[in-house]
């Protein structure tokens, strides 16, 4: 057997060398459950959200009123639960509570949905945010012409508002990278809880976690790096194109969105 | 002019908690009618408008539109696709291109298919002359090519009556007259106008009828040069002769 590295570096090397999959799968499993809860969360917050903002008049009938009533209580009560509790105490609960009721769910299963859960409780909250910040001119003027409550909410309304926090959206998912790390409690194998079986081998806790942490700063600037893509993406073309002209109506000019130079 | 008045206000009334805008409302507008709105701001017109197309929920008072209750007898959106409205603040849906801002309302409203629909849309696009822009968005337009596509998208729903809210108080001077020339257009090609206007201009030209507000009633109501020429209330003479010295 050859001698263990002596250096610093060294010992980085010799353990990438020796847990480079064992960090991988991590990488994999963290992923995996960072995604698929900001993706849920973010359904859950879009939905809850919608369901808060139904507009109600108090000349409605009770049989419209009093179940919204109810129903906006109750999602009151998730966020504030949700959002008032630390999620590795959540994990814990849910997953040794649902165990102990007989309901033996698998690991990462109870991952998906602890962080989808809590992700839900302060997506609710974004996506309200970005509904009561799109100008109300919008519903007013979908609303004269004829478009229902519903048809300007989905056509009009949350289209801008999911485009306005999608900064916010993408928080959500940077912090569900790095705050599934709780979830080692309930032996999730992600990258933090595969870090610590690393390290427990030779006692290398500084090597190892340096490697965690940079491993950690990698995917979030790589997710943050892609979000603002999409949100670029988002906001359409930047020029557009005038059609026809005096002499010819087939002509076409590019028109850049603010300065620059006019392309043809 | 027909016999039958299109729109029908009677006794409208809004309070806002105590502050009551709209006492005691009456007024028809029969087809074809091109009516101005004026008087000072706090009068209550802008608040009129919205509540013929019932943005705001009148307090009181029934507005029948071709002799049906507008709250009871028709459906909300066959409705407001029949009143269209033009906002003072233009209001363009500012996630679609200025196409798809008057093609979806005529899609999900009236059940258009997309080629029906855009077609229309393009004419409507031709005739404010905004349809070289289609694929334009909202914010990449000036003032008053924003309020030109939306007096398109009110006329791509074929409204019987289209209801204009201020349109041009929010323009700069040089972009005013390119909409007021849209409505001088419209109001000869026959379409039934309620216009709530500073631009007295327009309602002495244009329109054929003109009502003055004061302190949320109808302090005066008749035919332009009558209003302008021969005011016969003297809050109706105080206030045009503020205005017009300006």
């Amino acid at each position: 057997m050859s001698s263990l590295p002596t250096t610093f570096f060294g010992w980085v090397g010799f353990i990438l060398d020796k847990y480079g999959t064992l960090f991988l799968s991590g990488v994999g499993v963290t992923l995996l459950v960072a995604i698929t809860g900001t993706v849920i969360g973010f359904v859950i917050g879009l939905l809850v959200a919608i369901l808060r903002t139904i507009p109600v008049a108090p000349r409605d009938p009770w049989y419209r009123r009093m179940p919204l009533r109810v129903l906006s209580a109750l999602l009151n009560v998730y966020i504030e639960v949700f959002r008032g509790t630390p999620m590795i105490v959540q994990a814990m609960v849910i997953y040794y509570g649902s165990m102990q009721m007989g309901l033996r769910m698998p690991v990462l299963v109870a991952a998906v949905l602890i962080v989808s859960v809590n992700t839900g409780a302060y997506m609710a909250e974004i996506v309200r945010g970005g509904i009561i910040s799109v100008d109300k001119g919008q519903k007013e003027a979908a609303c004269a012409i004829g478009m229902t409550h519903w048809q300007s909410m989905v056509h009009v309304v949350l289209p801008q508002a999911v485009r306005n926090i999608m900064p916010s959206i993408g928080n959500e998912f940077v912090v569900n990278i790095k705050d599934s790390s709780v979830l080692n409690v309930i032996s999730v194998n992600e990258l933090f809880f595969m870090s610590k079986s690393a390290a427990g081998t030779y006692l290398r806790y500084f090597e190892v976690f340096f490697i965690t942490a940079c491993i950690y700063l990698a995917l979030t600037f790589t997710v943050t790096r892609l979000l603002r893509l999409l949100e670029r993406k988002m906001d359409g073309k930047t020029n557009y194109i005038i059609y026809g002209s005096q002499s010819d109506s087939k002509a076409s000019i590019v028109v850049p969105k603010e300065g620059g130079v006019p392309n043809d | 002019m027909t016999d039958a008045p299109i729109l029908s206000v009677s006794h409208l009334k809004k309070s806002f908690g105590e502050h009551e805008v709209l006492r005691d409302i009456s007024f028809d507008v029969s087809q074809g009618d091109v009516v101005s709105i004026i008087g000072a701001s706090g009068s209550g017109k802008s608040t009129l408008l919205r509540c013929i197309n019932f943005l705001e929920q009148p307090t009181a008072g029934t507005i029948l539109f071709q002799g049906k209750n507008a709250e009871t007898q028709w459906s909300r959106a066959q409705y407001h696709a029949r009143v269209g409205m033009v906002f003072q603040s233009f209001n363009l849906f500012g996630n679609m291109s200025v196409l798809k801002n008057c093609v979806v309302g005529q899609m999900k409203v009236l059940g258009r298919a997309r080629r029906e629909a855009e077609e229309k849309a393009l004419m409507y696009l031709e005739k404010v002359g905004m349809a070289p822009y289609r694929d334009a968005r909202p914010a990449q337009l000036s003032g008053g090519q924003q309020q030109r596509v939306a007096i398109a998208r009110a006329l791509a729903m074929d409204p019987e009556v289209l209801l204009f809210d201020e349109p041009t108080s929010a323009l700069d001077p040089e972009m005013v007259g390119e909409v007021l020339g849209v409505m001088r257009d419209l109001a000869a090609s026959g379409l039934t106008m309620l216009v709530v206007t500073h631009e007295m201009a327009f309602a002495r030209d244009v329109s054929r009828r003109v009502i003055f507000m004061d302190a949320g009633v109808i302090a005066e109501d008749g035919a332009p040069q009558d209003i302008f020429v021969h005011p016969r209330q003297a809050r109706t003479r105080e206030f045009l002769s503020r205005i017009l010295q300006k």
